[in-house]
This record gives C-alpha cells, structure tokens and sequence, in this order.
C-alpha cells in the first residue's frame, strides 16, 4: 500500500496559477481531504494525480513511481487509481452490473470472478439486487453508491474523490459522510478527497489539509486546524472566529488601542499581529459578580449591543469598553444578559491566537 | 483492516509509456481536414492572379471592368437584398405566430416550413416554370380561362419572379433563427414590463423586438448568404430571362472554351463578401445575442391573437400554397400525365414518365451515382466531424481552435467557387481526379464539413467529459473510451449528422454543375439537362423520388434526435 507524495506542483490556465507551489504527502492508508473555496486550485490538484492534466512544474509520486512530471505523464488509465465524480459519472447506457463490473476487465481478473466480485461489492454498497437497473433508474444516493462500488471493485491503490456529496440533499450527505468513513476504515485505501465544505473534511479525513490560492496553508487533524491554526485564512475558513488586529508589545501581551490581552504561552516577536479568538472560549458574566483575574485570563469590560437566540446557543456581540473592538461571543442558552447590559468578558489566555499579521502564507514545514 | 492488494510491481516507467497511444488517430483527422480545406482554396487564389509571366492583376481588371460581369454583380446584389427582405417579412411574422400565440394548426405550419426548408431549391424553381412560365403557365391558362385575357397574369422568367422564388426556399432560415430566439425568452420578462403598467404592443416593441433583433438581423444577413451561394434557381429563372447572376456567370466562364482564370478572379469577391458577411453576423449574435437572452426559458405564456385567428392562419397557409402545395402539386401532375400543360383527364394520364425516367441508363447511372456519393460522403463525413468535434471539444491537440474554424469555413464558401477550387487542385498533379466521382465526393466533403461538424459538436457537448474519465481512472486507453462509452453515447447524434450530410449531398447542385462530366452525373444534374430538353414530366418524377429520400432521411433523423430539424424544441413540450 504505497503512500501519495505531491512535490513543488505548479498549474497555470492561460494567466491564472490555479495550483502555485503545493507540496503534500499522503501516508499509505490515510484519508487526508483538500478543503478550501473554490478556485483554491484543490480539484485541480486531484486533476494532476489522476493524471487528466499534466504538471507545468513539480511532480507526483506514487510510492517510488514518480506518475506525473512536466516531462511525463502516465496517462490515467496506467495508474492503479480509483476516482468518483461529482456528477457520478455513471454510464447511462450500461446496467449497474455492467458499470461496476467494467474496470474488472482490465487488472487481470479471470472473467469467471468478475460477477461474484461484482455481486460483493454490491452487497458492500447496500446495493444487492439491483444489478440489472440502469443508472437513470436509481435514486441520487443509490447512483452514488454505485459510483463508489465501481471504484473500489478494481482495488485500487489509491482512491480520489472529487466532491463526491455535492449533488445530494442535506441529509442523504450527512448518512454518506459516515458510508464513506467505513468503507474507508474496511477498505484501507490510500485516498484524497476533495470538497469545500469543512465538517465533510472533518468528518471523513485523518487529517484535513486547506488549500488558499494554490498552496496548502495548514494540515493537520481537525483538532490541530480548529484549536491552533496558523494563517488568518484557516482561522476564518475552519470554524467561526473574532480577528483582531493589533500589535505585540512583549512575547505575552497583545495591544490595540487601550485594549490589552495577555497571550498565553506565546513567543510573540514585538511588530503587527492578529489575534484569533473562538466565540465559544469566550464568557460572558454580569458585570456585579467580579471574578479574580488571573495571570491566565484575560477579563474585560463590555456592553452588549445584541444577542440572537439560536436554539442550542446564544450569539452575542459585545463592545469592549475600552477599545472599539466587536466581539461575537457563544454563550449557553437560556440567555442570561439582553442587549444594554454592562458584562464582564472573560478570555482565557490560552484561547487567544496570535497569527500573522497579513494574508500571507508561511512556507510551513508539512508535518509528517 | 487493509485488504491484501494482488498487484504485481511494475518498472519504472519510461518515456514512452507516458505517450499517449491515439495521438496518430487524431494528427491525421486533423491533417485530412487541413488538406481538403487549403488545397482548392490556395489554388483558387494563385490562380486569379497567376498569367503567363508570374503574377498579375488583369484577371481582376477585367473582371471589374467588364460589363457584362459588373451587371452580374449588380443583379445579384439586387437579389440578394430583395430576397432576403422578402424572407424576412415572411418568415418573422410566421415565427412570431408559431412561438407566441394561439394561432391553430402550429405544429402543421412548422412542418410546413421544414418542408420548404428540405426542399431543393431549383426543384422549386423549376416547380414555378410550370406555375408561372408566361405562356404555358398553369396559373397564367388558369387565369386566361377565367377572364378570357390576352396577356399572361405572371411571368416567373423577370427579377421579380426570380426574387419571389428564392425567397420561398430561404425563409425558413429567418423563421429558425426567430423561433429559436422566441423560445428561450421567458414570459417573465414581458410580464416584468407588463406589471409596470406597459401595454401589451409596448412591451413588444420595447421588451420582445430589441431581444429579437440581432436574430433578425442575423436571419437577414443569412437569407442574403443562401441567395449569393444560390445557382439552380438563377440558372433555371435568370438564364431564359436573359440576365446573369455572380454564380450563373462563374458556370458560363467554365462552358466551352473554359476562362478558369477568369471564373477564379470572379470568385474571390463573392468569397470575400460571404465571409465578412457571416463575420458581421457573428459579431451581431455574439454581442447580445443569445447570452442576454440566456437560461432555458422559463413559462412561455401564449398570446390571444382573437378576432386575428383566421386571417393569420390564412396567411400561412397562402405562403405554404407557394411554398409547398402548388410546387409540389404541379409536380405530382407533370409526373403522372402525358402532357403536363394539359387538365389531368384519364387520356392524360400515365405512368410512362417513371418508366421512361428509370429505364434511361444515364438517369439510372445518375441516381446509383448520387446515391453512391450521399452514403459514401455522409459515412466518411460523419465520421471526420465526429473526430474533429471530438478533438476540439477535449482539446486533445495544440491548434484545436484552428480546427475548429477550418471545419466551419466551407460556410463561406458559395459551391460554385467551391467547385472552381476543386476543378483547379484536382485537374492537376498530384492529385487527377477530375473526371471521377471522387472530385465530387471531396467537393461534398468539403461543402458538408460545417454542418456535419456543428451537429457532432453539439452531440459531443452533451456528453459529460467525466463519463469519459471514469473509464480512463478504471483501466480503459482513450481509444477504447471512445469506442465503448463515447460512441454509444453519441450514436443518435452520429446518425443524426450523417442524415444531415446525406440530405445536403443528394440535392447539391451548385458544385456539381462545374465539376460532373458525362460519366459522373448525378440527379441534380440530369434534372438540370432535362430541363435544355424540355423533359418535365422525368424532371417531376427525378424531384419526387429525391424529395421522397430527402424526406426518409428527415423522418430517420427526427426520430433519433426528438426534435425537428429546424433545431427548436418540439412546441408543447416542457417550458
């Protein structure tokens, strides 16, 4: 089972970098999804490994088979993958049978065990007894599925997927999220998967890297990405966040204007910086019940300026009183502050974030 | 949790194994179509300056400087411009009634129009010699008979007549372009203007007409195009009236003794003006054509045309007289009678037109020729527009776009000069062809080249290209892709363009004129032969039997595709 390794990829349309510089590795048997907005360049990618588009620069490595390089390219149909569509690409004229049994021909399995294998895998997909169906008589779900069982029936080193839950309702993708897991958990299959929805990627993956403008900016766990991201980008991209902008007077403290922050466990380098605060972290208190400060919180005069009730939480935004700083706070349900009141904020120091300052992406050193 | 892999480790892969194997199959489609295009094309533009010491311009002086042929250019400007008017005023208003209103009978009118548009023009001319000649004239004794008058009431053989005619046979271009247009506009934007309060003759003259007019514009210039390629009609009408037109005066230059020089020079103008009239329309459509208009059409609601039913339903039905009824009746009886001028009595009739037709060798050499040609040509061409659209359409060789426009620029190209092209690359080495069918047969290549490649490109736009690429991701080379999953997708499309070549092959006239010798005619020429020998009882029959194969083809054609050939939606199905 050899692992997927992407080195210094370059893709250009006309004058557009779509993929700029992108380097990631893939460990045999891990499930790693390219999460970001669209035109980050993550299908393009996927386009480069399955061997549709050739690499302008860099190269993709197959475990010791180098597979794509501006020299050469190995067409698809030579690399041992598997791949699902964001459409399915079913083919309408041909039964289910007939669509899953198809790669079977070509990796040397004896025509007497294609059916029985087809018959499996089937089975597998929850999907036994509808053989002889055509694709046009399937439900989305049931195409999908199927999609699924005609990629994986070939056992393929390795397995991509292009957005494959975007065509399906809301409640078809979440049932599909975990299908997927398992097979992945059976199957072992090394794999990439793209989408731009983020507790897909969370979900499905062992680990979750984003792609901003043709680069990974950050991967890791969907733990690592939330709690301790390291752009401005993944901050915003992966769950809610307060950015603030400001500067670092000491390696501990964060100013802006009148506000300070202590920032725990930092070795913030004096200069511009933004703080990253989850609206969850933070808690808000009235503003009679004066807590002890701490060296390890941060506890702040506010004013509340609205609160919306959304059923499992309330989403404030508060006025810091001594700065005109806005932050959106997560606070339990029932609501216990209303719009007017004078609260205490308290932040942990650990919760605050500090990244840098700009759009720009460190080069970070992939984690292996 | 992993399962065991069974797959054997291969070398590394070296350079070759990174090729890609159909690469071959696509160079060559693209060689074939760069060859069939620049050849004639080339040599008609060396010719037409080429004298006896190197190059020279006399050709083109005397072209413009002789009478003769600048009246020839006069009148087919003056032909053009009225025919095309004419279409337009026929064929706007019956696109508006079929797309918009209550009118009854649509669906017949439609397939009344593709009639007219299937049908061959120079059938319809010669269809209009027996209505209107000025002595034998059906309608003209009719006339006489009924008023007891001297002088004939129509004569077909004057500009007038020769207008009338052509335009008969190229409204249906207007009427496609309009409905088409007409169908993808939404009911909702006339009822946005309406429920601000605009009546409903403002809204169409301030929502509907600015939508429609690059379309009727764009049908114009195209009626204009269809008259300035046109031979059979001016040839059958202009001739005996004494008047040329551009392409009749091409086709005298080639009669003993042949000026090929001269015909060449005479060809690059009208060569040059097709083209930048078919830029213009281009630049018309492409500006806020379709793409303002955009979306599938949403709910297309029909407006009551009231007290206007029957006399808007008379109308069409009068132009479907000319169009249809009259040519094809008249024709129906000069097939079945002994004297096609004379009342249809029993003594009149007979089957000894078909039997004479048939039984001639040299009509029956003309109709295995035709059919010949129409199946080789449709099977060779459906098959190179299937590749070409296919190469253009996955970008599978630098220089796809170039391909692209190469297989649409024969629209530019009037089949006279086409044929003048043709006579000149292939009378000469390397390539002798003149005097075969397969002169013939590349000059129907060539001509059918941009239909054939805008139906397989359509064809090939509706096949999504992941269809192809999950069969690439389980094992298949591109080749086999093509073979097992493309094909079978695109096979009502295939047949539908090889219908599209065979239908345009079978009637062809204008190239064929030029480039036939006795033992390569085909139909349209022995039709147009029997006319010098006032044979109009074989010309009916020879038109019927090609209208009945036309019209076999059509029928295949709709049934593969779902829709009339016209290329709209079939009305009453979903908005």
């Amino acid at each position: 089972m050899p692992g997927v390794s992407i080195r210094g990829l370059h893709k250009r349309y006309g004058d557009v970098a779509a993929v700029d510089g992108l380097d990631l590795d893939v460990k045999p048997g891990e499930l790693v999804a390219l999460l970001g907005p669209s035109g980050c360049g993550k299908t393009t990618t996927l386009r480069v490994v399955a061997g549709f588009l050739a690499p302008d620069s860099g190269e993709v490595w197959v475990g010791d088979r180098c597979l794509s390089s501006p020299a050469t390219v190995i067409p698809p149909e030579r690399r041992r993958m598997g791949m699902i569509f964001q459409s399915y690409a079913l083919w309408p004229h041909m039964t289910v049978a007939q669509n899953v049994a198809y790669g079977l021909r070509f990796n040397g399995v004896p025509r007497t065990e294609r059916d029985g294998k087809v018959t499996e895998m089937l089975r597998v997909v929850q999907l036994a007894g509808y053989e002889q169906r055509y694709p046009g008589e399937l439900s989305g779900g049931q195409q999908q599925r199927v999609a699924v069982a005609r990629a994986l029936v070939v056992e393929p080193e390795i397995l991509l997927l292009d957005e494959p839950l975007s065509n399906l309702d809301a409640s078809l993708r979440e049932e599909m999220r975990f299908e997927i897991r398992r097979l992945h958990e059976t199957f072992g299959i090394t794999t990439l998967y793209v989408t731009h929805d983020q507790s897909e990627a969370m979900v499905i993956s062992d680990r979750v890297a984003v792609l901003d403008q043709g680069r990974v900016a950050q991967i890791g766990t969907a733990e690592e990405l939330f709690e301790r991201p390291r752009t401005r980008f993944v901050a915003e991209f992966i769950g809610k966040t307060n950015l603030i902008e400001g500067t670092a007077e000491r390696s501990d403290t964060f100013v802006r204007g009148s506000l300070r922050l202590r920032v725990f466990d930092a070795n913030l380098t004096p200069g511009p910086v933004v703080l990253s605060i989850r609206p969850h972290q933070i808690a808000l208190g009235p503003a009679s019940l004066a807590p002890p400060s701490s060296a390890g919180e941060n506890v702040l005069r506010a004013t509340v300026l609205r609160a919306s009730y959304l059923g499992d939480a309330v989403d404030y935004q508060v006025q810091l009183a001594d700065g005109d700083t806005v932050l959106r706070v997560a606070g339990p349900t029932p609501p216990r502050v209303r719009p007017g009141d004078s609260v205490r904020v308290r932040i942990p120091a650990s919760a605050c974030i500090p990244l840098p300052p700009d759009g720009a992406i460190p080069r970070v050193k992939l984690s292996q | 949790m992993a399962r065991e892999l069974t797959v054997t480790v291969r070398p590394l892969p070296s350079r070759l194994e990174g090729l890609d194997r159909s690469a071959p199959v696509w160079i060559i489609a693209a060689a074939a179509l760069l060859l069939l295009m620049l050849l004639p094309l080339a040599w008609l533009g060396y010719l037409s300056v080429s004298g006896e010491g190197g190059l020279t311009l006399t050709h083109y002086a005397r072209v413009f400087t002789d009478a003769r042929l600048q009246k020839a250019l006069w009148n087919t400007v003056v032909l053009a411009f009225w025919s095309a008017l004419l279409s337009l005023a026929i064929g706007a208003p019956m696109a508006w009634l079929t797309a918009r209103t209550d009118l009854p009978g649509k669906r017949v009118i439609r397939g009344l129009v593709m009639a007219s548009f299937v049908t061959p023009p120079f059938l319809g001319a010669f269809a209009w010699v027996m209505l209107a000649g000025p002595n034998a004239g059906y309608l003209n004794k009719l006339y006489r008979g009924l008023t007891g008058a001297e002088t004939p009431l129509l004569n077909i053989f004057t500009m007038p007549g020769l207008i009338f005619v052509v335009a008969l046979y190229t409204f249906p271009y207007v009427y496609i372009m309009i409905v088409n247009t007409l169908e993808l506009i939404a009911s909702d934007l006339e009822e946005a203007a309406s429920i601000l309060g605009a009546s409903r003759l403002w809204v169409a003259l301030t929502v509907t007409l600015p939508m429609v007019a690059p379309a009727i514009l764009s049908g114009f210039i195209l009626s204009v195009l269809q008259a300035l390629a046109l031979f059979g009609s001016p040839a059958i009408l202009a001739l005996p009236a004494g008047f040329h037109t551009i392409t009749t005066q091409i086709w005298a230059l080639f009669q003993y003794p042949p000026k090929v020089e001269m015909a060449a020079a005479f060809s690059v103008p009208l060569l040059l003006a097709t083209a930048l009239l078919l830029f213009l329309q281009k630049k018309l459509l492409g500006r806020r054509g379709y793409a303002a208009v955009g979306g599938k059409g949403g709910q297309r609601r029909q407006i009551a045309l009231g007290p206007w039913r029957q006399p808007a339903l008379l109308a069409c039905l009068a132009v479907m007289a000319c169009a249809i009824f009259l040519p094809y009746g008249i024709l129906a009886k000069a097939a079945f009678s002994r004297a096609w001028a004379q009342p249809l009595t029993w003594d009149n009739v007979t089957l000894g037109n078909w039997s004479f037709t048939f039984l001639s060798i040299s009509t029956q050499t003309a109709i295995v020729n035709t059919l010949e040609l129409g199946v080789l040509t449709a099977c060779v061409g459906a098959g190179l527009a299937t590749l070409l659209a296919y190469i253009t359409n996955r970008r599978l060789i630098v220089g796809y776009q170039l391909l692209a426009f190469l297989a649409l620029a024969p629209v530019v190209i009037p089949g006279v000069v086409l044929a003048v092209g043709l006579f000149i690359a292939y009378t000469r080495p390397p390539f002798l062809l003149y005097g075969t069918l397969w002169i013939l047969f590349l000059a129907y290549l060539t001509k059918e080249m941009p239909v054939g490649y805008s139906q397989s490109d359509a064809t090939f736009r509706g096949i999504h290209p992941e269809l192809e690429e999950a069969g690439r991701i389980l094992g298949a080379g591109r080749l086999r892709v093509l073979g097992e999953i493309t094909a079978p997708l695109a096979r009502s499309g295939i047949i539908a363009t090889w219908c599209f070549i065979f239908i345009g092959v079978i009637r062809e006239l204008s190239a064929s004129i030029l480039l036939f010798t006795p033992n390569t005619k085909v139909m349209s020429v022995v039709i147009f032969d029997l006319k010098e020998e006032g044979q109009f009882g074989a010309i009916a029959v020879l038109g019927l039997f090609m209208l009945a194969v036309t019209f076999l083809a059509v029928v295949l054609m709709q049934t593969l595709l779902g829709r009339d050939v016209l290329g709209a939606r079939p009305s009453g199905g979903s908005g």
